[in-house]
């Protein structure tokens, strides 16, 4: 999206619902997908009169967790705020949020070459789901609510307008997510409404703007122009999507001298376009109000270290141990990472590995083909995620090795992994038979083909008359008579000897 | 701040109340005598106090243990109208105020 006239200027807003068991603050449960309307409320998050609001520590630990993956300041003190405004599914007329002093603020996320600069990440609570329809014999409006969804925890992570792109956009927001599930802070699915992004879009004329902290000024005489929000986005494919057709949109309406107005759009995800919501003429007026009901939360240095030591490694951290110290491809690193389970896993197979060989690379190398081979391809056909498969990392340390030292085919291995999987057999038992098998063969090979060749006159004959394909189909019968536990290699040596 | 009937104009609107020209020139003088009573309080010298708002450390927060929620026959209780388990409300709801 360069373009020699223009600068694009982009600033995202992410809502998150955090993974808690109760509500933000009251003990109301939280899951509220496909449940029951109105079975997960109580007088709190009705907003009745006199109920009071009582903070959630496990929330209020996640908005923190949230703020150091970023490197964000933690502040010492937590004061909640009443944000007002009047809307069906805000049964309290206010909402409890943060205003001037949020939780986590002044962060960064580095991405693959740029860095995000994060302004503020602030806990508040969810409203209630409302949905707008038409009664069709009076022709009145009129909304539904269920309040299951009201007062859910969520936290607002808002950037600097400091993205310059919808590719960009969309790494951030990528990132963000990922952050987000690897440390069991949400399963961010934004088609399920646990992750939202609002991006917000000016373009302006190269070198006649700067940004001052969180704004976006003038440089001289240079009037700025409106700044569009997207609504709506439904994926994070559709904030690169939106923001890029926002952008073309912009820059034809400048070339053609059409006035921009500041404005709330809403994405339209079957058009692929966005679409005009309302005009922002005023700036919002929320009469913000310090929270009376809730007392100032003293966080201390040990409670943020405590908090710190459920961060784990993140993505791209991973992503380049794989690479530097594990020698692995970028393909491969990627594949591995992006799922916290599939990591771990793999980490544990490489250690039990290396145990053993003490060679990083091979063990590295062993682990990932592992899984993302056979493995992959398993639980995707099955579709079940690497933690609630059945898997021993023991017995898959065995099988590695087994296959490393050659002593079983990769075609025989990979007939064993797929029988243990499929029938829930014990890999390791399947190996021990297998060993004992090829025990029992390995003696008797020779007689094994002798049986073969005097069983397979025509073969022999086909064979001497100058037709090499035959051998392939004695092999192929000592083999099957092994049971697959012989070496196909010495199957064809002793075979071509007795033959001469 | 200035108190006058736009301003109360403004104040009803956001708050989806509408109010008559009758209302309007009656209140905006009672509102301004509220607003002058919190002016002299202003007044008052507060430099080097703290707030008195209580103060709660970390560790004394809420656990975070759900327990069980209202019936939805109680949930239920004081809605003028329902639909399927759902509080209905008539109203066209979209004009105005920016919905966060
Ligand atoms: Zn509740």
């Amino acid at each position: 999206m360069e373009n020699s006239k223009y600068d694009v200027i982009v600033g995202l807003e992410i809502h998150i619902q955090t993974k808690t068991n109760s509500k933000m603050f009251c003990t109301c449960p939280t899951g509220y997908f496909q449940k029951e309307p109105n079975t997960h409320v109580c007088p709190v998050c009705l907003g009745l009169p006199g109920a009071l609001p009582v903070p959630n520590k496990r929330a209020l630990e996640l908005c923190i967790l949230m703020g150091l993956a970023t490197n964000c300041d933690i502040a010492p003190e937590i004061h909640f705020d009443r944000k007002h405004y009047f809307y069906p599914d805000l049964p309290k007329g206010y909402q409890i949020s943060q205003y001037k002093k949020p939780i986590c603020s002044n962060g960064h996320v580095e991405l693959s070459n740029s860095t995000v600069e994060i302004e503020r990440i602030h806990q508040e609570e969810d409203v209630a789901k409302s949905t707008h329809h038409i009664e069709t014999d009076t022709n009145k409006e009129y909304s539904l609510i269920d309040y299951n969804k009201s007062g859910v925890p969520l936290i607002e992570i808002v950037t600097k307008p400091c993205i310059r792109s919808g590719e960009q956009a969309k790494e951030y927001a990528t990132r963000i997510r990922q952050i987000a599930r690897y440390l069991n802070i949400s399963d961010a699915d934004m088609e399920k409404g646990q992750m939202r992004c609002e991006p917000n879009i000016s373009v302006q004329k190269k070198g006649m703007w700067e940004q001052k902290g969180e704004e976006i000024v003038p440089i001289g005489k240079y009037k700025l122009n409106a700044k569009i929000e997207i609504k709506n986005i439904g994926s994070i494919t559709a904030v690169e999507k939106s923001i890029n057709y926002e952008v073309n949109r912009l820059i034809e309406a400048l070339e053609t001298n059409k006035e921009i107005i500041q404005q709330t759009r809403g994405w339209n995800a079957n058009k692929n376009m966005t679409e005009f919501q309302r005009s922002k003429e005023t700036s919002d007026d929320y009469r913000y109000m310090a929270e009376p009901d809730i007392p100032i939360i003293e966080t201390s240095k040990e409670n943020i270290e405590e908090i710190s030591s459920e961060i784990v490694e993140l993505p791209h951290e991973r992503i380049n141990r794989y690479m530097n110290k594990h020698m692995l491809s970028e393909y491969d690193a990627n594949v591995l990472s992006t799922d916290r389970d599939v990591a771990i896993f793999y980490d544990n197979l490489f250690i039990g590995l290396d145990k053993h060989l003490k060679d990083t690379p091979t063990s590295a190398k062993l682990a990932s083909n592992c899984i993302t081979g056979t493995l992959f391809a398993w639980l995707n056909e099955k579709d079940i995620s690497i933690s609630k498969a059945n898997l021993d990392i023991a017995d898959l340390v065995q099988w590695n090795l087994a296959l490393h030292s050659k002593e079983i085919t990769k075609n025989k291995a990979e007939e064993l992994l797929k029988e243990s999987l499929n029938n829930n057999k014990n890999l390791s038992d399947l190996l021990d038979n297998f060993r004992k098998q090829s025990e029992k063969s390995a003696g008797n090979l020779t007689d094994i083909v002798k049986d073969v060749i005097s069983q397979n006159e025509k073969a022999v004959k086909d064979f001497k008359d100058g037709n090499n394909a035959s051998v392939g189909f004695l092999i192929g019968q000592v083999m099957q008579k092994t049971q697959g536990s012989a070496d196909p290699n010495e199957a064809r040596s002793i075979l071509m000897k007795e033959l001469e | 701040m200035k108190i006058n009937t736009t301003f109360l104009k403004h104040i009803a609107k956001l708050s989806r109340i509408k109010l008559s020209k009758k209302e309007l020139e009656k209140f905006t003088p009672q509102m301004k005598t509220i607003l002058e009573s919190v002016d002299v309080l202003q007044e008052v010298d507060t430099t080097g106090i703290k707030p008195m708002k209580k103060r709660l450390p970390f560790s004394q927060l809420r656990e975070d243990i759900a327990k069980e929620s209202l019936t939805q026959e109680k949930v239920l209780t004081n809605a003028n109208h329902t639909e399927m388990g759902l509080v209905k409300v008539y109203g066209k709801i979209f004009d105005g105020i920016e919905k966060s």
